[in-house]
């Protein structure tokens, strides 16, 4: 009898958690649909985007530009020892280029931006609801959404495109460095092959997922930071779980975006 | 308590109820606010004030029971014109809730400015018009919340609120953090801003100085329900003994 009792526990336990997830869930999405529809409606805070830009984007540039440029150089490296029997320009630069533009780049750039830029949305924003200033802001005649999220995601749409498009060009050089100097390639050849394989296909890819991730990352950073509650604590908690599965959400949608490409 | 019967009813609680859980904070809430009249609330921390003030201004929703303002049912009410009501009323919350991303002026005229389309010379001469009748000195208008003292957050919440002479104001605990002389001197602030536009003001307190030169009327929130209201006057004589026990710890007669 103890262990049926004990079996049902454990089962409502677990039910009960999957109805908190499916909640959750659904609350998420509400709040997507809310958020993308104040993007859309006037009045636009286009001082505030603007901040958000600089903020997003151009803060954002070195510690992307390093993260890609020393992945960039790795990634030669490692494809020159990988490979020794294939050791040419060609193979190099293409393994360089095909890596960085389709998954390094997109991803690297994401995940460095969730890191910094969620994590700093979600604090601020969790920070404005603990201390009642959303509440405030809604009795003063101004859209929380509209004020506050809506800025953020038309920036982060933007500029993680531009990111990763320049994060991607980093990472090239990076290899490329590695490849004239390191390795004594050509650089000529190098260069060539570097150009003809690139291929529009793998740009588009590149920038379709940057464009999707920076939804992701503030949808995700937004909705943790607007929902968030138990003062200090709960700020701490918005900030962690809005990377982590900022984080999450980028590694399976990048997989997901290349089976939809390449698949 | 009735005397005020004849003017027009600004806020009307009726039979308002709310729990959070299983908890229920207030039960079976009913009061009248008055056109001109300055309605204190009391009560012991924890009471349910502040989540009154919460239903009354829409950012909770009561499980039972209705809230009017200026004769317009606020329960249910479609939020765009929930937000136009809420335009007219000046708000301070309890901890100022101030944008700490803006700078003081900026918080000040936040409202006004986006109404009214001022360009940012016309906001910040009206930002230092209000805090001057404040106390407070220019300086303050560049800086950031977070580079004032709590004193000072508190008072430039209430130039927010104020900002823009709106008819109704509630005040969740104003002096509250504040020196005596600066307390009395937002109390004078908020007398005269009821008397200057002819507005109505409710302001939540535990500072029984406070009540006594701000309100026209007061009542008490204890177990979840009003347990006792009346004038000032009638508070300083009553035998409720937690009203007793606060005046014992302020002795308001000092100050009237």
């Amino acid at each position: 009898m103890n262990l049926i009792n004990s079996i049902f526990k454990i089962c409502g336990t677990i039910g009960q958690k999957f109805l908190k997830f499916l909640s959750n869930i659904g609350h998420f999405f509400i709040f997507f649909i809310t958020a993308i529809f104040w993007i859309f409606r006037p009045p636009w805070y286009f001082k505030k985007i603007f901040y958000q830009i600089i903020d997003i984007g151009y803060f954002s540039l070195p510690v992307v530009g390093l993260t890609t440029f020393f992945s960039g150089m790795v990634l030669a490296l490692q494809t020159y020892n990988g490979f020794s029997e294939l050791n040419n320009e060609t193979t190099v630069a293409r393994v360089v280029l095909t890596s960085i533009t389709r998954e390094l780049g997109p991803v690297l750039t994401g995940l460095m931006v969730a890191g910094r830029i969620g994590a700093k949305m979600a604090a601020e924003i969790a920070t404005m609801r603990v201390t009642e200033q959303i509440d405030a802001l809604g009795t003063l005649g101004t859209r929380p959404m509209q004020y506050l999220i809506a800025p953020k995601i038309i920036a982060s749409l933007i500029c993680i495109p531009v990111l990763v498009l320049l994060g991607n060009t980093i990472g090239i050089l990076g290899g490329y460095i590695i490849a004239i100097f390191k390795l004594e390639f050509n650089p000529s050849i190098y260069l060539y092959a570097t150009v003809e394989y690139l291929q529009w296909i793998d740009i588009i890819q590149g920038t379709v997922k940057a464009a999707i991730f920076g939804l992701i990352i503030s949808m995700v950073s937004c909705y943790f930071g607007f929902n968030a509650t138990k003062g200090a604590e709960g700020v701490g908690y918005a900030t962690t779980a809005s990377v982590v599965i900022s984080s999450v959400m980028i590694l399976t949608s990048t997989y997901i975006i290349t089976a939809l490409f390449f698949g | 308590m009735e005397n005020k019967s004849n003017n027009k009813i600004i806020i009307e609680v009726k039979n308002l109820t709310k729990s959070f859980n299983e908890t229920m904070v207030l039960n079976d809430i009913n009061f009248k606010l008055f056109e001109g009249e300055s309605l204190a609330i009391i009560g012991a921390s924890g009471s349910g004030k502040s989540v009154l003030l919460k239903n009354i201004i829409g950012l909770l929703s009561p499980d039972k029971g209705s809230i009017k303002i200026n004769n317009l049912e606020m329960v249910g009410l479609k939020r765009s014109v929930k937000e136009k009501i809420l335009l007219d009323l000046g708000i301070t919350f309890q901890h100022g809730a101030l944008f700490d991303s803006l700078q003081n002026w900026e918080n000040i005229v936040f409202k006004v400015k986006n109404k009214e389309k001022l360009t940012d010379k016309d906001a910040k001469e009206l930002a230092l018009s209000i805090i001057k009748r404040l106390g407070l000195n220019s300086e303050i208008l560049d800086l950031y919340p977070s580079e004032i003292s709590g004193g000072m957050q508190k008072r430039v919440a209430i130039a927010r609120a104020i900002c823009g002479n709106p008819k109704v104001l509630l005040f969740d605990e104003p002096t509250s953090g504040l020196d005596p002389v600066t307390g009395s001197l937002i109390d004078k602030l908020i007398k005269s801003a009821v008397k200057t536009v002819g507005g109505s003001a409710i302001t939540i307190t535990h500072d029984m100085a406070s009540v006594c030169k701000v309100a026209d009327k007061v009542i008490l929130i204890d177990k979840q329900t009003i347990s006792w209201s009346g004038t000032p006057k009638e508070m300083l004589k009553t035998d409720n003994a937690q009203i007793k026990d606060f005046i014992k710890s302020t002795n308001p007669k000092l100050f009237i």
